[in-house]
């Protein structure tokens, strides 16, 4: 990588347009980009507009420009402010769908695992851990005053004792903590072949390499059982 | 032997034409669904007409009264075309009102059906019906020309309204990809209006872009510079309820402002010009066609704009799309003067 005096990286333009086109070229593009008169619609249902500096208009327009320098300088920050709402959608009287390219846009910051990617994804490694491994999304040991500070004065209560506290459910609940339901091997294999052949493990090699190899140390066990 | 001509419709095109035809000696039949003529200018009590405010009734009133003078025009009100069928190059048609049903044969046919205003509620973000104080064009119309210009919550006079061009025009989520052409110079019409009716009323207008189009552009500057309105650049997002009992007006001003969320005490939403239920009904009732908008559909809408599909049948006004009165009346002439080409020719 080269530097530019202010030790910024400089990214060739030739990356940049390869991006540009990575986006124009997704089979969604069509869809998701059409006409577009500044009309500001979409910024003013969007949710995020209200605490940054972010507008859906400013996205449709950066795509429309055709010019790989603004759409560059979104990859960064700008497309993770947006919730994935879809109000935009819903609501652009042309029918864009700026959250629809704003998930295309990141879908290629994931792929070709931009740092940006990586810091978005970090406090997420648990539940993706959950989910590639065990086909869960939440489980009980997941829930720890740490993590979910937001769930208000009772979640240090909530995270203690709980297997008495899962037994205590009056329906069946494995009486494990590590799961939220039981998914069999056999489920589990398949779910492990798609994840394969749609790309996912690989994505997650290239935004968290040691996550990775937890998760494929778990799938081999379970594999070769 | 005199022409028979039928017009069907008594809005601006229609009474145009049904008195063009009469002074050239033509028995005229005008059909008319309402109680009384004057179609959607008489219906929502229009009051003045742009670009130069005279008063709506110097117009429509000046026709209709040259319509109601007898003569060779005869109008059948509350009555609809209830069969239709080619007999030649005539028509044999039935008319029918609550007094009973008429057969005719006519020589040619004028269609003036014109629009309907499109009704806000269709689309959610507007809020309207929701809120008391958010209307639209033709209700505020209507509160002017009744001199009953308060906020509908509590009969209190507006200090600050809000102008929402382009509703249910412009749009593809509602179906109506197309502009309705007029509601642009209406609402600046309307917000000049007020202000001088009511200097304590602050006026706002937010547009997409504004479509004064032609000597109508005049209007805006006047709004401006005269009026001191406030034109912002943004389309609305969403309408909700504020505090003391406001109407919230959510947005992005692309220009300047950025996001916005302001207060006003009454909304007027310019809803754009529909083909309305009766556009498909004259299709399939007289076999013409309908366009993908749902107005119908001019043989050539360069080269012959009034006529139908269908030989012997004219088309004149809103029913072929939006428009404004003026040019309405224009084509009402033109239709009229087609109709009776075509009735000549083939007596
Ligand atoms: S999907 Fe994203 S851009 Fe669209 S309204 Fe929601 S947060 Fe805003
Ligand atoms: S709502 Fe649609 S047309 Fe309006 S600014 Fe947003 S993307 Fe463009
Ligand atoms: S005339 Fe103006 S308000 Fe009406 S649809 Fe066209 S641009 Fe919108």
């Amino acid at each position: 990588m080269e530097y530019d005096e202010n030790g910024v990286s400089i990214v060739p333009s030739e990356f940049k347009k390869e991006i540009f086109e990575e986006a124009r070229k997704d089979f969604r593009y069509e869809e998701y980009v059409r006409g577009c008169l500044n009309c500001g619609v979409c910024t003013g249902g969007c949710p995020p507009h209200r605490f940054f500096d972010f507008s859906p208009r400013i996205v449709l327009q950066n795509m429309k420009s055709k010019d790989p320098e603004l759409i560059w300088t979104m990859m960064d920050e700008y497309i993770w402010a947006c919730f994935q709402c879809f109000t935009c959608a819903m609501i652009c009287p042309f029918l864009n769908s700026p959250g629809g390219i704003i998930a295309v846009l990141r879908e290629i910051a994931v792929r070709r695992g931009f740092e940006s990617a990586k810091k978005v994804l970090k406090p997420y490694s648990r539940v993706l851990l959950k989910l590639t491994a065990y086909g869960n999304q939440l489980s009980p040991d997941m829930i720890q005053p740490d993590f979910f500070p937001d769930w208000g004065p009772h979640i240090g209560y909530a995270s203690t004792d709980l297997a008495v506290k899962r037994k205590a459910i009056p329906m069946p609940t494995l009486q494990v903590t590590n799961l939220a339901w039981d998914v069999a091997p056999e489920t589990m294999k398949e779910l492990y072949d798609i994840f394969d052949e749609a790309g996912v493990f690989k994505i997650i090699e290239s935004v968290d390499p040691s996550l990775y190899e937890i998760i494929q140390d778990i799938v081999d066990d379970v594999r070769s059982s | 032997m005199a022409e028979n001509i039928l017009v069907i419709g008594g809005g601006p095109a229609g009474l145009n034409a049904a008195v063009m035809l009469s002074e050239l000696g033509v028995n005229v039949a005008l059909v008319e669904r309402d109680s009384f003529l004057g179609g959607n200018p008489k219906k929502f009590k229009y009051k003045f007409l742009f670009p130069d405010m005279q008063p709506a009734d110097n117009v429509i009133g000046e026709l209709i009264k040259k319509a109601e003078a007898g003569g060779s025009i005869k109008v059948y009100y509350s009555s609809e075309v209830s069969d239709f069928k080619e007999n030649g190059k005539k028509f044999d048609v039935t008319l029918k009102s609550a007094d009973g049903s008429e057969t005719k044969t006519f020589d040619s046919v004028i269609v003036a059906t014109g629009f309907e205003h499109f009704d806000p509620a269709r689309d959610a973000k507007y809020s309207y019906q929701l809120f008391d104080d958010v209307i639209d064009i033709k209700d505020l119309e209507r509160m002017m020309g009744e001199n009953n210009f308060v906020r509908p919550s509590n009969g209190k006079p507006p200090k600050k309204v809000a102008f929402i061009l382009c509703v249910g025009s412009r749009d593809r989520h509602v179906g109506n990809q197309y502009c309705s052409r007029v509601c642009c110079t209406v609402s600046v019409k309307q917000a000049i209006e007020m202000r001088e009716h009511f200097p304590d009323c602050e006026a706002y207008i937010f547009y997409m872009d504004i479509r004064t189009y032609g000597f109508f552009e005049d209007l805006y500057w006047q709004a401006m510079e005269e009026h001191d309105v406030q034109i912002v650049k943004g389309r609305i997002a969403e309408i909700t309820s504020g505090p003391d009992n406001t109407v919230i007006c959510k947005g992005e001003d692309t220009l300047l402002r950025g996001p916005f969320e302001i207060p006003f005490d009454m909304v007027v939403l310019a809803s754009g010009m529909e083909g309305g239920p009766q556009s498909p009904e004259m299709s399939s009732k007289l076999g013409i066609e309908l366009d993908e908008h749902g107005f119908l559909k001019p043989e050539n809408i360069t080269l012959s704009p009034f006529k139908s599909s269908k030989a012997g049948i004219f088309l004149a006004g809103a029913c072929t799309g939006p428009k404004a009165i003026s040019d309405s009346i224009t084509e009402g002439a033109a239709a009229a003067m087609n109709a009776y080409t075509y009735a000549v020719k083939n007596r």
